[in-house]
């Protein structure tokens, strides 16, 4: 007798696993998918960490798109089977007893009227959330497509209507985030704790609160419509092998959707462009200075043919240590061979130079060719190099047995 | 000794003389040795004067591995340089000569001399040479490739002049202007490229101050290699440094929204959660570079490249997308633009089509909830608090 003892049946097994299919997947797509709404929020960047990156994460939203749209499918099957062949009531339509139901329970709550609505198998809050599911679903749907594949898109619509999607995709999704946060939260676990949705059952009191139209008519025995075994057995011929067409249908174009094109997703691999990185202005790195005097050098071949001046005593010449020689010494040599006579060597005075160095004389009287001071110079690279004229001119003297004055 | 004697000099007298002699010999040569010791023992001051009597002459070579190196200083462009103007004296850097001759080159070519001779750098740049360690350079030379660029590469030590401003550290626009010029001594072509480029020509041409140059993305001393994955992830934040700016790009009329509407849309949300995550692997999302190229960046309206026109991006598209055909699948992508009645219209209407539906739709269940949390538990509260008072 007790209205607690009884409890009626709300929802067959089959509707309470449509229900977590659907909880699971909006869950996860809401949770893959608010991130990158926000992709800069620190709380984002947190998640796709945890997930193992926006390439995983992706990966998951697309699967719960497609757990979610398996899900849709079975619904309209499940849907077609209970309105044309069980001949199920409609309870879910909306009609306008709901908009009265519901300015009547607003009315209530404030203190204006004096009772609150009696609602049937479904009340005004509840078809209300149902059919947001049904816009958002649809929404999602139709903009996830065209970013899952926007090539096919812009072959029907112009390209703007991609990112437009991105925006609805997005905005849509805050909606339905909230509207559960806040509306089936409230209406189903805060209001009062209905567990139906997962055991089936409600019990005759909760019955009597939220659904006391239902309750009668259960009372009534005119909840269902009874069905003729004939009638029901023909209408099952007709309907299944549709069913089964309209599930074939539905299911390929699922796999269109996920399969269509697959450039937006898995690009061609990235083409890394080829940059020739090294192309030197010059052979070699350190550019080298062609010497400048020698080839603008008087063309006297003195230096390089010593063997045509090596007649000795046999050439005169005005050049004297005085006027000529000495002077080129103390410019050229006096460096090293100065005071300090690097290698024993002093070209300061003549008496100097005559004596030679470590190496002995370095001026031979007459023979300007063997002269140890001309083969030095000659074979070049000398840190005192003299320039060709003055070796010229020092040769000269030489031969001319290299007078002092 | 004594044994020599004995064998060879029996007779007493015979030994006596001879030791004489060998004293006396010893007397006359010790001095005579140690004179000639002494310049090889004496470390000898070299000044600048000194070694310039030599090294200033014009045309002065010598040949290292049969090929001819330079030796000529020319003493005006040193004294103009930093090292002149800092009085940094040749035997500074060039430690090892003391005198003359000079010690032999053992090096096999002019490349290998320079080779040994660049650590003398970090006597006094340290940081400098140290950074050196993690460039790209570095790692080229220790795989065997000696044309990779030591120091006196890109800095010539006799006539290098000032880079930065002695008191703020600052680069010098003359230094910054030059620096193209430097790396292109063995980076050629990309220099061609880059002096094309809408960076390069306004350096080049306009002598402008704000554009890039080479070390602005690739920096400097510790240039990282720009081929690897890290390095083309961070692509976004590096233009960005600039493109964000908007002291600088308020002189062009450039939008600064470029990083915000790129992190935005498809690619950019992509590529930067993606580099939070794995900076150093591969993406196949473009980054600023692959629309807009690398070194050879043009201006967006240039009728010929530039990629605000549909026909240009769309080959930029189907570098990733070979199978978009239409140029109106280039609408796709927002072009970084916010979206406005003007521009991108759709979007912006769907935007503000949420803006209002969704703090509509949720403003009003809120406001239900509220009322049915007003009856439902505040409303028995009271009435029950009443009661008690009765």
């Amino acid at each position: 007798m007790s209205a607690k003892a009884n409890s009626y049946q709300r929802f067959p097994l089959a509707r309470r696993i449509e229900h977590l299919a659907m909880l699971l997947s909006f869950t996860t797509l809401a949770l893959t998918g608010l991130p990158q709404k926000f992709p800069t929020a620190s709380l984002s960047v947190a998640f796709v960490n945890l997930i193992g990156g926006i390439e995983s994460l992706r990966v998951i939203h697309h699967t719960a798109a497609i757990v979610m749209m398996l899900g849709t499918v079975w619904h309209l099957i499940v849907f077609g089977y209970m309105s044309y062949v069980r001949r199920t009531r409609l309870s879910m339509l909306p009609s306008l007893q709901d908009a009265r139901d519901g300015i009547q329970a607003l009315l209530y709550n404030l203190g204006f009227a004096k009772t609150f609505p009696q609602m049937g198998r479904y009340t005004f809050e509840e078809k209300m959330e149902y059919w947001a599911f049904v816009w958002g679903t649809a929404v999602m749907v139709v903009t996830g497509f065209m970013m899952w594949n926007p090539l096919t898109t812009v072959k029907l619509l112009p390209g703007e209507f991609i990112p437009a999607a991105k925006a609805a995709h997005g905005g849509e999704a805050v909606l339905a985030v909230l509207a559960i946060i806040i509306w089936h939260m409230y209406g189903v676990h805060i209001k009062s704790s209905n567990k139906s949705m997962f055991t089936g059952k409600m019990s005759e009191q909760d019955m009597l609160h939220e659904h006391p139209l239902e309750l009668a008519d259960i009372k009534a025995g005119i909840a269902e419509r009874p069905v003729e075994p004939v009638a029901l057995r023909k209408r099952q011929q007709v309907y299944l092998p549709i069913a089964a067409v309209i599930t074939i249908v539905m299911l390929g174009g699922l796999y269109g959707f996920v399969n269509a094109e697959k450039t937006a997703l898995t690009t061609t691999e990235r083409q890394i462009p080829t940059i020739v990185v090294y192309v030197p202005q010059t052979s070699t790195p350190a550019p080298t200075q062609t010497p400048t005097s020698l080839p603008t050098a008087s063309p006297t071949p003195l230096p390089t043919e010593p063997g045509t001046d090596s007649t000795p005593s046999a050439v005169t010449s005005s050049l004297t240590w005085d006027n000529a020689i000495g002077a080129i010494f103390q410019t050229q040599c006096s460096a090293c061979h100065g005071s300090n006579a690097t290698a024993g060597l002093n070209l300061t005075t003549y008496a100097d130079a005559m004596q030679g160095g470590k190496s002995g004389a370095v001026i031979l009287p007459g023979d300007g060719a063997t002269s140890l001071l001309v083969i030095v110079q000659q074979s070049g690279g000398h840190l005192g190099q003299l320039t060709p004229e003055e070796l010229a001119q020092v040769i000269e003297w030489i031969n001319a047995d290299a007078l002092e004055k | 000794m004594n044994k020599w004697i004995k064998r060879h000099a029996r007779p007493f007298g015979l030994v006596c003389v001879s030791l004489g002699v060998f004293l006396l010999l010893i007397l006359v040569t010790l001095p005579a040795n140690s004179v000639s010791a002494a310049p090889l023992a004496e470390e000898q001051n070299l000044t600048d004067e000194d070694c310039l009597v030599c090294h200033q002459k014009e045309g002065m070579t010598t040949d290292i591995g049969g090929q001819p190196v330079p030796l000529t200083i020319n003493q005006e462009k040193f004294s103009a340089s930093v090292h002149g103007e800092e009085k940094v004296a040749c035997v500074d850097c060039h430690t090892n000569i003391t005198d003359f001759p000079h010690p032999e080159v053992t090096a096999s070519s002019p490349r290998d001399f320079s080779l040994e001779m660049y650590p003398t750098c970090q006597q006094c740049h340290t940081e400098q040479y140290q950074k050196v360690f993690d460039s790209v350079h570095q790692t080229a030379r220790a795989a065997g490739n000696m044309n990779a660029a030591v120091c006196t590469d890109c800095h010539n030590p006799h006539t290098q002049t000032r880079l930065t401003n002695k008191d703020t550290g600052e680069l010098l626009f003359e230094a910054k202007q030059a620096i193209p010029q430097t790396c292109a001594k063995c980076h050629s072509t990309i220099y061609d490229t880059y002096k094309e480029s809408v960076h390069g020509s306004a350096l080049v041409e306009e002598g402008n101050q704000d554009v890039p140059t080479c070390i602005d993305c690739h920096g400097v001393h510790n240039i990282g290699d720009p081929t690897t994955n890290t390095f083309r992830n961070s692509t976004p934040y590096l233009c960005a440094n600039c493109h964000t700016d908007a002291t600088i790009m308020d002189k062009y009329g450039i939008s600064t929204n470029v990083l915000n509407t790129y992190v935005s849309d498809f690619h950019g949300t992509t590529v930067k959660m993606f580099e939070e995550n794995f900076p150093d692997q591969p993406t196949n999302k473009p980054v600023c570079t692959d629309c807009h190229g690398i070194h050879g960046i043009t201006k967006v309206d240039d009728p010929n490249a530039g990629i605000a026109f549909k026909k240009n991006l769309l080959i930029k598209c189907q570098q990733c997308h070979p199978d978009a055909t239409t140029e109106t699948f280039t609408d796709a992508w927002l072009s970084h633009y916010q979206p406005s009645p003007q521009v991108f219209p759709l979007v912006y209407y769907v935007n503000l089509f949420y803006k209002i539906f969704i703090p509509a739709v949720i403003g009003g269940m809120i406001f239900y909830i509220l009322t049915d949390i007003y009856r439902r538990f505040i409303v028995p509260r009271l009435r029950g608090k009443g009661a008690s008072h009765k």
